[in-house]
């Protein structure tokens, strides 16, 4: 136990330049691209030089980079910064934004688990029948179909076609308590927004993990042949275990590199939250920072990539420490 | 050798043909083979890498792994008293006999265990799945037992542990205790020291025999070492490329060998019981057995080959009381029999 409070510090320690690191470089490519924000923020081309001028001095536009970066990342943390377009406190808008990309993601990864990891197992267990190429074919199109035109085909075939899903729009239940509206549903036993819920986003979920239901089912096959194929496998059934437990001994020593990648996906899955959000119009978080990009709002921008990039390192210690607790041989 | 009629069979193996079947091409791994285990002893089966021995001790319990399949023969279990043809026996009427009353030892015991799970999990999980013990909390203490049994220095602690907190030698004794756990009526050590350092393995070829003695087991040893044979065993069966070309008493064996191929595998170890002046290896390699040799499948490595073994397989002849050799030169000189003992 103290083994792993060290772990937790020392890695906690990490974070630190990981996400200094990843706001700089976003901030850096902001700072360099030649365009004015200040006059993009004031209205455009027939902006009044006044007001442009107030948006300078009021966002350090003209200090050097090193005090821009300060004061962007100072105003974030501290929700002072004011959105230079909509008059919104930055950090707020985003937090309330974050459930939704939260609860898109949760969606996503389901899929990645509850589909994923049985379709490798059995393409392990028949390989190569015709669902170990269905898996094959499955990943391949996932990594190689853009998530826009899936999204799209999605929306066309079920709902415009079939009706069967809604779009658009987060119900929010009576209830706050996580703020993810499914969640707090479920706990306050709201079924109809539940369900509501369920309908909005198990299409944007199951296109956003789309591609990883493939890689994960690929993986879990390969590592679950890995282990049926090994010796202690081998020497179990000599044992004479019974099926069934010389089956959990398999898929627990197949799911130890599942994990890693699972964990990793999570991140990922987060990343491809912009499209999906925009093809769907979920109002989360990636959808906020798209239109970020094309208003040049960049407060908004490094808060998404700052809250994005907190996600991905504590995913990662997550990750970390369930390893040890499936691997035995990984120590802190 | 009167004592020799009376003994009972254990298991009896007869005319077994495994073959394996690879893209490259039908591996015949095994191809007329038959012995004899008798209660209480211990039988060696020696020879080359890849020459099938351990192919012939998974056909035991019908454990070949594939793309491998037993073609034909026999294995006849004596389970009190009854006769059974393992061949013929359903995967559940298998799966109890092994590990219960057949039971393995493997020769690599770092990759025979589970890494995630304690050891004594592992022991104890071979008894559950028996029906030895109750549940997994006797089995624990079970555990406890079967490593103290196997010699390892607080077992009280080491039933804890996982495999890789464990020397080589201990992972071995672990192994040894799950073979023993469900007290199996015949053990089949399969290269039980080769993955050991030399002093180790010193320890636990010792505990092997300790413990044959206390539990009068019957052991199935299965070694390359002739200086293994000469220490464990009471008979041999000599396996070359698939085929079994002598079987005799352990001393018989060492002091009077038949078989060319015998005796060129002594001459390549010191022999404790005559004097040789230098070692010598036996030229070649073993065949490739998609496409054996014709005749005697030891003619392109053999002294003495003639036209005759080139040509035909040679039978199988009893030259002494229990002493069989399948090769030309010793045609005429004993019985011909179908099979050995």
């Amino acid at each position: 136990m103290a083994d792993l409070k060290r772990f937790l510090v020392r890695r906690a320690v990490t974070f630190i330049p990981t996400i200094i690191g990843v706001t700089l470089i976003t901030f850096i490519i902001a700072f360099v691209i030649p365009a004015n924000p200040a006059r993009a923020w004031a209205g455009g081309i027939k902006a009044d030089p006044h007001v442009v001028a107030t948006i300078v001095k009021e966002y350090h536009l003209n200090d050097p980079w090193y005090v821009q970066y300060y004061f962007f990342m100072k105003g974030i943390l501290t929700n002072s910064i004011v959105d230079p377009l909509f008059n919104y406190k930055v950090m707020s808008y985003m937090l309330a934004r974050f459930p939704i990309t939260f609860q898109l993601t949760l969606f996503a990864l389901f899929f990645l688990i509850v589909l994923g990891i049985p379709l490798g197992i059995i393409s392990a267990l028949k390989k190569d029948t015709v669902i170990d190429a269905f898996v094959r074919v499955w990943a391949l199109t996932g990594v190689s179909v853009p998530i826009f035109w899936l999204g799209y085909i999605f929306i066309y075939v079920f709902f415009y076609m079939l009706g069967w899903i809604t779009v658009a729009g987060v119900p929010y239940p009576k209830v706050h308590i996580t703020g993810i509206p499914i969640i707090d549903a479920l706990l306050s036993g709201d079924w109809t927004t539940f369900a509501e819920n369920i309908k909005r986003f198990i299409l944007p979920g199951f296109t956003l993990g789309f591609a990883g239901i493939g890689i994960i089912a690929r993986l879990v096959r390969n590592s679950f042949l890995e282990a049926i194929n090994s010796d202690y496998i081998y020497f179990a059934k000599m044992r004479g275990l019974r099926n069934r437990r010389v089956f959990m001994h398999a898929l627990r020593n197949a799911l130890v590199p599942v994990v890693t990648v699972v964990g990793l996906q999570f991140g990922g899955l987060l990343g491809g939250a912009p499209i999906t959000e925009t093809v769907f119009g979920i109002p989360g978080m990636g959808r906020a920072m798209v239109q970020a990009i094309f208003n040049m709002d960049f407060p908004v921008l490094i808060a998404g990539t700052l809250l994005a990039a907190l996600i991905f390192v504590i995913t990662n210690l997550v990750v970390d420490i369930l390893y040890a607790i499936i691997d035995p041989r990984v120590r802190f | 050798m009167s004592s020799e009629a009376r003994r009972e069979p254990l298991i009896e193996v007869e005319n077994l043909y495994v073959y394996f079947y690879t893209y490259a091409g039908v591996v015949k791994a095994i191809e007329d083979v038959s012995f004899t285990i008798y209660k209480g002893e211990t039988f060696c089966l020696v020879g080359e890498t890849g020459c099938g021995k351990t192919v012939v001790s998974r056909t035991l319990t019908n454990i070949v792994p594939p793309p491998g399949r037993i073609v034909k023969g026999k294995v006849i279990y004596h389970r009190d008293g009854e006769e059974v043809n393992i061949i013929k026996l359903s995967e559940e009427e298998l799966r109890n006999i092994r590990g219960k009353e057949i039971a393995y030892i493997i020769q690599d015991p770092s990759a025979a265990l589970d890494p995630l799970y304690v050891v004594g999990y592992q022991i104890a999980e071979t008894m559950v799945d028996h029906g030895t013990v109750k549940d997994f909390k006797e089995g624990f203490g079970r555990a406890v037992r079967l490593l103290k049994e196997v010699l390892i220095p607080d077992p009280e602690r080491r039933v804890k542990a996982y495999p890789h907190e464990l020397s080589g030698g201990m992972r071995q004794r672990v192994v040894i205790s799950m073979g023993l756990s469900n007290e199996p009526k015949l053990l089949i050590a399969d290269e039980p020291t080769s993955y050991l350092d030399v002093t180790v393995q010193a320890q636990v070829l010792d505990l092997l025999r300790e413990l044959k003695g206390k539990k009068g087991l019957t052991v199935l040893l299965i070694t390359h070492d002739m200086g293994v044979v000469a220490e464990m065993c009471e008979r041999v069966a000599v396996l070359y490329a698939g085929n079994i070309v002598e079987v005799a008493p352990v001393d018989e064996l060492f002091k009077r060998p038949k078989h060319p191929y015998t005796v060129g595998l002594l001459r390549a170890v010191p022999n404790p019981l005559t004097e040789i002046e230098k070692l010598e290896s036996i030229p070649g390699t073993v065949p490739n057995l998609i496409k054996p040799p014709s005749g005697c499948r030891f003619h392109p490595r053999c002294p003495h080959a003639t036209e005759k073994c080139r040509r035909e397989k040679p039978p199988l002849i009893r030259v002494g009381p229990s002493h069989y050799v399948r090769c030309w030169l010793y045609a005429g000189k004993g019985e011909e029999v179908s099979r050995s003992e």
